[in-house]
């Protein structure tokens, strides 16, 4: 039981970790440095405890089971040692008549008859808590995983702007998994452990003081060689993990510029490279797992020490007669009851306090702020349909912190059918104007209409449904190309896929794919440029037939040609309706009936080509630094 | 297998030196139980004291034999794994080294990173446990029975026994769980793959309100790997109750039987607990050994990933030494063509289009050849094709006269300057990077280079030439790292120059001055220009046009302002901001 979970840990590591987060986590070994301590031990197990409503009773039977399992493994070898003790004294008395000796019901029979029952029913209990316990875990952590999944979707857009895609993911994942090994093994093998490590330590004394000290002794020299060991293996653990972070960053540039290194013929030059640093790879791998496996055979040595002097004080005891035969190899059994569980109590410990740590980290996704729910379905306000897809900001006052405004007090209007250009260096906020549109933000003041009507009325569904959206990370899912495409309309025909992906411009780029519109997109879609990422996020719009259109940034890695074929299919297909544009492109800004422009966080002027060249401001001066 | 057979063999003496010493630690662990035995035997029998001492001395012995063997087998066990980790992992990265673009692409970055790293990780840690835990199984088990037999046959016939039973459990459980454990690692995968998406996919999905529906996608990937998982508990839990349960019939067993062998003068009483000892030893090396086993599949699949690299033959080998004559004669032709693309295809191996069809132009000394169009029209493969990236389907790309196909790859490359579309710079300093155009470099070629490109920012960069370079260029902008490369090309006294978009990022009027620049550079070579902005191609000797992988115009601006309808739309798609924005 113990050995698969070590198992599952190690294929874990094995995860396909996304290459950004590889870098980020290889560098700095972060989570294998030092043991983990939770920041409030007992008030998360509470709550842990409060979590598992429902599988409480699982928990007292384990607990229950766990009291007898000790209770009889600790008697076993006790009587054990009677056993041995009355067949040799039967045996004895037997030799002493001059005739040999057979086991039968009487003599010896019904005592092993009796062992066998104390054995049975300490694996009766044992199995009782594992077949408990193997459901118990997983079922808590399909519990979190769910309140997880639905917590997503509630968390504020700040939430995923500030946390890494892997670290959340490693919520979910890993640090959950950490939860469940640990409940099934760690936690079951404390408890047992610590009564059986008692029980026998007590037992050893009742048979003898001096060994049992001596024993004592002999582990507390094991304990000590095993802090020792783990120190010294996490530090070597992070030596190696850190030239892993080496090699991969290294291997993850040469496979990145391989052309480039070919093109210049610098084969042999880059393969040196690589070979250098995998050999400093293979020499930490060396140290780190030279030690890993040489603790166990140190500490099991200090063990087998003690064990040689205990057998021949033991035996000088026995020849004395302090001993019986029975007890003496009772004593032997009691030493390894508890000499493994004893040395390795630190390490399970440690085990138990990082998973609880684990836990704490999932409990504060689960704490994170929620966005504020939608107004009631009869509450709520609506906009008549269909929309026209007028669009206004009056006195909008927005800041990512609060306490630092970006914006505070714009107002304008994007009548419908208009086209809006948002332009401005990088960083001047452009995202920020999206953000609020589609409330993935809320405004601190003010307010945003549609059609006259306040967003925050509305409920987000129903608002959102009018826009349709091209981001800037063109998003594709594990799926066909023709699922990506019908994303936003699953009820889509074949015929209509098409048509959308033809009017996006990126059917002859599907069509040269294995197999065409049912090709998976795999593997981060990277047999997939941006460029076409682009355009079939664009097809997946088109399909939608929005009210009102946000481009951000959605052209700038496709050439003008593609993007004026583009923005005109768009223009022919909602003739009346509101587009948003991020562009850098100066046809589309000259085309625009109005060019929001913006510089850090905020809208500093607005008007059309001509009025803001007139105006010669921030817009002038931007459009002849970048044009000429 | 086969691959790491071929990996070992290197080794032999090491493998062999490491399982010796190892069964030295089995010899030694398995001597100990029989001497404590012997020694209460002794000791009660005779009461002898300096028995004792003796009978310690050779426990010691026991004790010291197995600790150091298993001492030296887990230094020579690192050793070894680690060696053929670095071996394999040095094989796949050389492979990849001569792979074409589209073998590359077979696998893609990620995976290749993979490979190279993570794979080979699993590979060294199961050549660990391998070596330690299951080869030495048999040698164990028999020795344990042996000495089982020493004591009392009947008691080695019972071990035998119990030996059989718990390996027939071991090799059952090792063929149920391998397909369930292949099937949880998948799900892992798919939890890790579901989740990420629905993060980084936040802002669309809750555009088009699919938040539903990825709650249901990731309901149901967690329930699958719950169920899974839940299986996987309760099949070891079952094992481990009846390894449990075996160990219980088998004390009992034992004491029965060696009662009555004791009874009939043919053991001793304190060997009772020797043979108990033999079969709890056994069992749980079994146990141990099992568990590795059930790691073995996930470690081939490794083992396998790394010898699809290693053992794909590239799709694009040098040519046989093509005769020098023939070389000659194609370069002292005297003809000012440099590169030709005759009749030239190229369909990607999985596509049922060609990405480029019957391409045919070519590229003259002094002059500058431009290829324009749009995303997807196959821009980029023309430079690929001519480094040999990719190969031609059909037709012919020649340089300096001879099919490049003849020529040696290293040869090719030595003649063509390229900068890529991805301005990618490796870690390392300004200088490194320029160096790649040419080892042994002087300062004054490389300022010349770089004012030749536009990269006079350089000189701002503490530490000038000596300025750090993040992987892949990072530290600098797109624009920097566009000069950079383009100035590292320079480096290069090459026949043809090839610009694969590379002026994208610059303004007009740094483009402007560096294509002023680069002109009395490029006199003597032949210049290959592939763009998308007007501008930049203007006053090119020649315009390709590309539309969906064939060519739909080619000759100077003027003609093709004229005459091709495609090239016209492109320019007036990029004219509209006024004439006035051309260079």
């Amino acid at each position: 039981m113990a050995r698969k979970d070590e198992l599952k840990q190690d294929e874990r590591e094995q995860d396909k970790v996304p290459l950004d987060e590889q870098l980020v986590t290889t560098g700095a070994a972060s989570e294998e440095d030092a043991p983990e301590v939770p920041r409030d031990t007992w008030g998360t197990v509470r709550r842990l405890w409060a979590e598992s409503r429902g599988q409480h009773w699982r928990f007292v039977v384990v607990i229950v089971s766990i009291v007898f399992y000790t209770g009889f493994s600790v008697a076993a070898p006790a009587y054990s040692a009677h056993v041995i003790d009355l067949l040799w004294t039967e045996i004895q008395a037997a030799f002493a008549q001059g005739r040999d000796f057979v086991v039968t019901w009487e003599h010896g029979g019904r005592d092993i008859a009796i062992y066998l029952g104390i054995w049975t029913l300490a694996f009766a209990f044992y199995s009782a808590q594992t077949f408990t316990m193997a459901s118990f875990a997983e079922r808590l952590n399909l519990m979190l995983r769910n309140r997880i999944a639905r917590k997503l979707n509630r968390l504020p857009l700040a939430f995923f702007d500030s946390h890494k895609p892997g670290e959340v993911v490693s919520r979910a994942t890993n640090d959950l998994d950490k939860m469940s090994e640990v409940l099934q093994t760690g936690l079951l093998r404390l408890l047992m452990s610590i009564g059986s490590v008692c029980g026998a330590i007590v037992m050893m004394f009742v048979y003898s003081p001096l060994l049992a000290c001596i024993f004592l002794v002999f582990s507390a020299l094991a304990i000590l060689l095993t802090k020792i060991a783990a120190k010294r293996t996490l530090a070597l653990a992070a030596e190696r993990q850190s030239w892993v972070g080496h090699l991969t960053g290294a291997v993850e540039e040469a496979y990145s510029g391989r052309v480039i290194i070919r093109a210049f013929n610098r084969e042999r030059a880059s393969s040196a490279d690589i070979h250098r640093l995998s050999q400093e790879l293979a020499d930490a791998s060396r140290r780190a797992d030279f030690l890993t496996n040489a603790a166990a055979p140190a500490i099991r040595f200090v063990g087998r020490l003690c064990q040689v002097v205990i057998a021949v004080i033991g035996c000088a005891m026995l020849v004395a007669g302090r001993l019986t035969v029975g007890t003496f190899q009772a004593f032997f059994q009691y030493i390894m009851q508890a000499s493994e569980p004893l040395t390795q109590m630190s390490m399970t410990i440690n085990t138990l306090q990082s998973a609880l740590a684990s836990v704490e980290r999932v409990f504060d996704v689960l704490d994170e702020a929620e966005i504020e729910p939608d107004p009631a379905p009869e509450l709520a306000a609506h906009v008549e349909q269909p929309v026209c897809g007028r669009v206004a900001f009056e006195h909008v006052r927005f800041g990512y912190d609060p306490e630092r405004p970006l914006m505070r007090d714009v107002s304008f209007t994007a009548e419908p059918g208009r086209k809006i250009a948002i332009v401005g260096a990088t960083g001047a906020g452009k995202t920020t104007l999206i953000n609020l549109l589609m409330r993935f933000y809320e405004i601190d003041g003010g307010r945003i209409t549609l059609d006259g009507v306040d967003t925050h009325a509305m409920s987000r569904a129903e608002l959102r449904q009018n826009f349709g959206m091209v981001l800037q990370d063109a998003w594709l899912f594990e799926g066909t190309i023709a699922e990506n495409i019908a994303y936003g309309r699953p009820d889509a025909t074949r015929e209509e896929i098409v048509r959308a992906a033809k009017m996006a411009h990126v059917d002859f780029f599907v069509r040269t794919m294995p197999d065409g519109y049912d090709t998976r997109v795999e593997n981060d879609a990277e047999n997939i440029s941006q460029g076409q990422r682009q355009l079939l996020t664009i097809a997946r719009v088109i399909l939608t037939d929005p009210k009102i259109l946000i481009l951000d940034e959605a052209t700038s890695s496709v050439d003008t040609r593609t993007e004026h074929a583009i923005v005109h299919a768009m223009e022919n297909l909602m003739a009346g309706r509101t587009s948003f544009v991020i562009a850098h492109r100066l046809s589309t800004i000259v085309d625009a009936d109005l060019i929001l422009v913006m510089s850090a966080g905020t809208i500093i002027e607005q008007g059309t080509h001509e009025e803001l060249l007139e105006a010669g401001g921030a817009y002038a001066a931007l459009y002849n630094s970048q044009f000429m | 297998m086969k691959l790491l057979m071929r990996f070992l063999k290197p080794y032999k003496k090491l493998v062999a030196i490491t399982l010796i010493v190892l069964l030295l630690d089995n010899t030694g662990t398995l001597l100990v139980p029989t001497m404590l035995a012997n020694m209460v035997n002794t000791g009660i029998a005779n009461g002898d004291l300096d028995h004792l001492i003796s009978g310690g001395a050779f426990m010691l012995g026991a004790s010291m034999l197995a600790s150091g063997g298993a001492l030296t087998g887990a230094y020579l066990a690192a050793r070894l794994s680690s060696n053929v980790g670095r071996d394999i992992r040095n094989a796949i990265y050389d492979s990849s080294l001569a792979f074409s673009s589209s073998d590359f692409e077979r696998f893609g970055t990620g995976s290749m990173i993979t490979r190279t790293l993570n794979d080979i990780n699993v590979i060294q840690q199961s050549i660990i446990a391998t070596i330690q835990m299951v080869l030495p199984l048999p040698f164990l088990c028999v020795v344990g029975i042996t000495m089982a037999c020493l004591i009392d046959w009947q008691m080695g016939l019972l071990l035998a026994v119990v030996t059989a039973v718990v390996l027939v459990i071991a090799a059952l459980t090792i063929a149920n769980a391998a397909p369930i454990f292949m099937r949880l690692q998948k799900l892992i995968d798919r939890m890790n793959i579901v989740l990420r998406e629905s993060i980084i996919g936040v802002r669309v999905i809750r555009a088009f309100t699919k938040e539903r529906h990825e709650e249901r996608r990731l309901d149901e990937v967690f329930s699958d790997y719950a169920s899974s998982a839940i299986k996987v508990n309760m099949m070891f839990a079952g094992v481990d109750a009846a390894s449990f349960f075996l160990m219980n019939i088998t004390e009992v067993a034992v004491l029965w039987l060696g009662g009555d062998r004791v009874g009939a003068h043919a053991m001793e009483i304190a060997s009772i607990s020797a043979v108990l000892e033999y079969a709890m030893l056994i069992l749980f090396y079994i146990m141990a050994a099992q568990m590795v086993a059930l790691t073995l599949p996930r470690a081939i699949a490794c083992l396998n990933r790394a010898d699809e690299v290693i053992s794909l033959t590239p799709e694009i080998l040098d040519g046989q030494a093509a005769s020098d004559a023939a070389a000659d004669a194609g370069d002292t032709a005297g003809s000012d063509v440099v590169a030709a693309f005759d009749h030239a295809t190229f369909r990607f191996s999985d596509a049922d289009e060609d990405t480029l069809h019957d391409l045919d132009f070519v590229c003259r000394r002094g002059q500058t050849t431009a290829i324009i169009g749009s995303t997807g029209s196959g821009k980029s493969t023309v430079a690929k094709l001519l480094l040999r990236f990719h190969d031609v389907t059909d037709g012919a790309v020649r340089f300096c006269g001879r099919d490049i196909r003849e020529m040696a790859q290293s040869e090719l490359h030595e003649r063509i300057a390229y900068v890529p579309q991805k301005a990618w710079l490796f870690s390392g300093t300004i200088a490194s990077n320029l160096r790649f155009g040419n080892e042994e470099a002087s300062e004054t070629q490389m300022r010349h280079a770089i004012e030749v490109a536009q990269a006079e920012f350089v000189y701002e960069q503490p530490g000038r030439l000596e300025a750090r370079v993040a992987q892949g260029g990072t530290n600098f902008s797109g624009g920097q790292r566009q000069r950079l490369s383009i100035a590292r090309a320079l480096m290069k006294r090459a026949d043809l120059y090839i610009f694969d978009d590379s002026f994208s990022a610059l303004d007009f009027k740094t483009d402007a001055a560096l294509r002023r620049a680069l002109k009395p550079e490029t006199r003597h070579a032949a210049v290959l220009i592939i763009a998308q902005r007007i501008s930049t191609i203007l006053h090119a000797d020649q315009i390709i046009v590309l539309k969906d992988g064939t060519v739909a115009g080619k000759g100077t601006h003027e003609e093709l302002m004229e005459s091709c309808e495609v090239y016209r739309a492109i320019a007036e798609s990029q004219m509209k901001g006024g004439e006035r924005h051309g260079a």
